[in-house]
């Protein structure tokens, strides 16, 4: 997808994700909104743009974090990357599939956060982290993954460069 | 699903990147990339912000004017009881300056008088910076929020900032421009020298993962109860004596523990945080073992 059309709407993702969803509190968790949408872009478009997207959205989610820069970033592009290469599970059911690979990559997210946090000498209680924050997080996300699905697939479809063939 | 040819190298170049992203941000060499970033970005979001919360207000208005209605009458009714109250506190606060007074302490040592009332309307904005929410953290591990008022504003890192009266939200992480991330007391490094009000004993407020506050080092011979407010001490004089923190919700008290703790209930809801007052000056609290020789010979 062109990046003309893909530095937009990643920006209105990223303005969204921090001005509304950030507020919106389910159980505990919040929709994460920019990584399921590399997550889907990287499993119906394939891995290179899907990490291309995680790298630019995570860049521009990191202006509005007061966290060690890159850890958003770096952690986008490994779910990101995992998502579309490693963890796509067939189960016969699209929809199966993508939440349980999405279980997978939103708890590498998780992970990946945590890990640089502690690298870069935060307090991160693992237990508490794991339990009350990452657990929760991972199924909510995984519930509303095959919507944005959905969404991605249909924006594939559009920004699609037809083949024709005789 | 579309399978374009695969770069393998692609996303490991990308997680390089990130990783050098890390590295020399903690190494402190992108600060000036950052302060541009901002310089050029805050606008969008402050009006993106804007936006969001026009079409919110334009929204819950139509819906809930009858929930609006009965929120009203109770407030009513809790300022009434409010006024009440604070005739007495009037009383009380004209007792001690008086006693404050026949110490000779004020002039020494002068506390907070602004905080109170004063700081809950619009009045208070002539004097320090008024700021709006305009973005949340978006890591989920970390507990900070964007203002839009920065170093044009006089605001600088370290200063407290209180919403809804004297209600402690954070401490300025960081200033921009136009804008300035505040760290939340929810936050996990977040800690505050804090006070009880009833048991009159000092403890430590740090912030949870799930964004909850717990305070600890308190001494095992000092009784808590649910419902004790929790203010700040000023000790450290990193913060103003007196705001508000939360109340205690639960005590965790372990017989075999040097010391106990207790869950607090956040005073504010930091989810529905709008608008927040940055303290730009105050007094601080004289060092311990430095109180005033008197006339009548310091505090005897």
């Amino acid at each position: 997808m062109l990046l003309s059309l893909a530095i937009p709407l990643l920006a209105c993702v990223t303005l969204t994700q921090n001005v509304v969803l950030t507020r919106v509190s389910l159980w505990g968790a919040r929709p994460e909104l920019l990584l399921l949408v590399v997550l889907m872009w990287s499993v119906v478009r394939g891995v290179d743009e899907g990490v291309l997207w995680a790298f630019l959205g995570g860049l521009m989610m990191e202006l509005f974090s007061g966290g060690p820069l890159g850890a958003i970033t770096l952690a986008l592009v490994v779910a990101s990357f995992l998502s579309g290469r490693v963890l796509r599970v067939d189960l016969g059911s699209p929809v199966a599939g993508v939440m349980l690979s999405t279980l997978l990559a939103v708890s590498s997210y998780h992970l990946v956060l945590l890990l640089v946090l502690a690298w870069t000498g935060y307090p991160v209680d693992w237990l508490d982290a794991l339990f009350r924050v990452a657990w929760p997080s991972v199924l909510l996300n995984a519930v509303l993954a095959p919507f944005v699905y959905r969404l991605m697939r249909w924006l594939e479809r559009r920004t699609r460069r037809e083949r024709f063939t005789l | 699903m579309r399978e374009s040819p695969s770069r393998s190298w692609l996303p490991l170049v990308l997680s390089v990147l990130s990783l050098l992203l890390i590295v020399s941000s903690e190494a402190g060499l992108l600060s000036p990339f950052e302060g541009v970033f901002h310089y050029l970005s805050d606008p969008l979001q402050r009006f993106f912000a804007g936006f969001v919360a026009g079409i919110g207000n334009m929204f819950s208005t139509v819906r809930n004017v009858r929930a609006l209605q009965a929120r009203v009458e109770e407030l009513q009714r809790q300022v009434d009881a409010l006024e009440a109250e604070n005739i007495q506190l009037r009383e009380i606060k004209a007792e001690v300056e008086t006693l404050r007074a026949q110490l000779n302490f004020v002039d020494e040592f002068p506390i907070l008088a602004y905080l109170g009332a004063d700081v809950v309307d619009r009045a208070a904005c002539t004097t320090y910076p008024c700021g709006e929410v305009i973005g949340f953290e978006p890591n989920p591990y970390l507990r900070y929020v964007t203002i839009n008022v920065g170093a044009r504003q006089g605001v600088k890192v370290g200063m407290p900032v209180v919403s809804g009266g004297p209600r402690l939200v954070g401490r300025v992480a960081e200033v921009f421009q136009r804008t300035a991330r505040v760290q939340l007391i929810t936050d996990r490094e977040s800690a505050v020298a804090a006070f009880l009000q009833n048991a009159r004993t000092t403890g430590l407020v740090v912030g949870q993962p799930d964004g909850s506050l717990l305070i600890q080092y308190i001494p095992q011979d000092q009784p808590i109860s649910v419902g004790d407010i929790v203010l700040t001490s000023g000790l450290g004089g990193t913060l103003p004596k007196g705001l508000i923190i939360g109340q205690v919700a639960e005590v965790l008290q372990m017989d075999y523990a040097s010391s106990q703790a207790a869950i607090l209930r956040p005073a504010l809801d930091f989810s529905r945080l709008e608008q927040v007052l940055v303290i730009t000056a105050y007094e601080q609290m004289p060092p311990e073992g430095e109180l005033p020789a008197g006339p009548s010979g310091g505090g005897q």
